[in-house]
């Protein structure tokens, strides 16, 4: 059984904290309740799988913020990493 | 909220009461150290600068002097001049004597070498300790803390853990009236906008965005694009997928609140409490200079692989929320938050643990920096070229 963080209750990803593998259960805590997610591949201590499907051109969320947004159809159980997230940030002019 | 501090007579109020010896110029360190070396109760402020740098690195510089001698840590001021530095040693003895607290210049070209400035200063150094030794503490309010922070040698727990219980400790001392000081430019970047969204009011968020747009500027200057190497490899490779996810996790270090202003470095920060926000580099030797030079008094500084610094005027509190480096690095951590990552506790709940051994370090508990003596190394931030 692997394990992982929720930052913020609007995320959708959590952060694995042990060497996931692909089909176990991740366990993750949302207060005092502990919630299950199967990894659908390989995830490496601190990277974030999906929580939910993210549909490409939508919005990562970590930390109740946009940190990315999809390149492509993100599955819940995902690895969601630079292959499929893009960066959102510019400078401000 | 209560801590036991030193007041001073401006009223501001110390979590240690060292006499500092300060060097005016990079030129006269050797000298501060051996003074230091000799007599006991003493802390050496040595950097690289106080001449050839642009003016208005000249300026920042005696601003930061004068800010670090003013500084409430500080019972009394030894300052060490050369004689022929850029900035002007008279005038930082000037403003930092208007604290009150005993200051008084010695000058190495005028007393003739080393060996006699040494020998003058250690018989200067040796009556300020004696005197501050008899200074007390007195319990004063959490509203008259000053605390700065930053996080260092990170990894996937210090967005995940240690960084969110500074954000709460950060909430909790606003609440009380405190002052809280917040701002690696290097790290806002890519989390400005939201930062600035949240400032109490335009100008301050314009202000947010200018210091992260001046450092992209200063490095485009030299033809380097400091966005495009923001996210290392060594951060990709550990999980951080985009620059606003590097600089989001940072920023939880400044809470939920409102910034209610912005200070430059070498600037003190006012004492009416609140967020505020300071342009300090990430490179700790100028951070943590630059927040001690704004007042604060002790210092919260998260790390995942185990940075090690302390500052010779700010009592620096080590946290971290990865096991391993709790465990490897003991000697060096002093708060362990890696409770959250296994889930037994929540960040709200290491928060109020940590006001708590905040408190107790404000109080006089020593950090295992101070106890290493790993807190002499330090340095104050230019802008501009060395000439």
């Amino acid at each position: 059984m692997g394990k992982a963080v929720l930052v913020n209750d609007k995320d959708n990803v959590v952060t694995a904290v042990s060497e996931v593998r692909a089909n176990e259960e991740v366990s993750y805590q949302v207060g005092s309740e502990t919630r299950w997610i199967r990894a659908n591949e390989d995830i490496h201590y601190g990277h974030k799988l999906a929580l939910t499907k993210v549909a490409k051109g939508n919005v990562i969320i970590k930390y109740g913020e946009i940190i990315g947004r999809a390149k492509v159809n993100i599955q819940p159980g995902q690895w969601v990493h630079t292959h499929n997230a893009d960066e959102t940030y510019t400078p401000s002019k | 909220m209560e801590f036991a501090g030193y007041v001073r007579p401006d009223g501001k109020v110390g979590a240690r009461n060292h006499v500092g010896v300060i060097a005016t110029v990079g030129c006269v360190n050797e000298i501060v150290l051996s003074i230091c070396h000799q007599i006991k109760g003493t802390v050496p402020v040595t950097h690289q600068q106080g001449c050839l740098t642009v003016s208005s690195d000249l300026e920042q510089v005696q601003q930061a002097i004068i800010n670090l001698g003013k500084n409430p840590n500080l019972a009394a001021v030894l300052l060490v001049a050369l004689g022929c530095e850029s900035v002007f040693p008279e005038e930082i003895k000037a403003e930092i004597a208007k604290t009150g607290k005993p200051v008084e210049l010695i000058t190495m070209q005028e007393i003739g070498g080393s060996i006699k400035t040494v020998a003058q200063g250690c018989e200067v150094a040796e009556r300020m300790v004696l005197e501050a030794s008899e200074i007390h503490r007195q319990e004063v309010s959490a509203s008259k803390l000053i605390v700065g922070c930053k996080c260092g040698s990170s990894d996937a727990t210090s967005g995940l853990s240690s960084n969110l219980v500074v954000g709460e400790v950060c909430d909790l001392i606003v609440k009380e009236g405190g002052t809280f000081l917040f701002g690696e430019v290097c790290d806002i970047m890519g989390s400005e906008q939201i930062l600035a969204r949240r400032a109490a009011n335009k100008e301050i968020g314009q202000r947010i965005i200018g210091a992260v747009n001046g450092l992209i500027a200063r490095a485009a200057a030299i033809g380097a694009d400091v966005v495009g190497c923001q996210l290392t490899e060594g951060n990709k490779k550990g999980g951080l997928t985009t620059v606003a996810e590097k600089a989001i996790g940072a920023t939880t270090k400044s809470g939920t609140t409102s910034p209610q202003g912005f200070i430059n470095y070498g600037e003190v920060a006012p004492t009416n409490g609140g967020l505020w926000i300071i342009p300090t580099p990430g490179r700790g030797f100028e951070n943590l200079t630059g927040l001690a030079s704004a007042g604060a008094v002790v210092h919260l500084f998260t790390t995942g692989l185990g940075a090690p610094e302390g500052h010779p005027i700010m009592p620096v509190i080590k946290l971290t929320g990865n096991i391993n480096t709790w465990n490897r690095l003991n000697t060096h951590m002093d708060f362990n938050v890696s409770s959250i990552i296994d889930g037994t506790e929540t960040a709200k709940e290491a928060g109020k643990r940590l006001v708590a051994e905040l408190l107790k370090v404000a109080s006089g508990k020593l950090t295992k920096a101070e106890v290493l003596r790993y807190d002499e190394s330090m340095n104050i931030l230019t802008y501009g070229p060395v000439i």
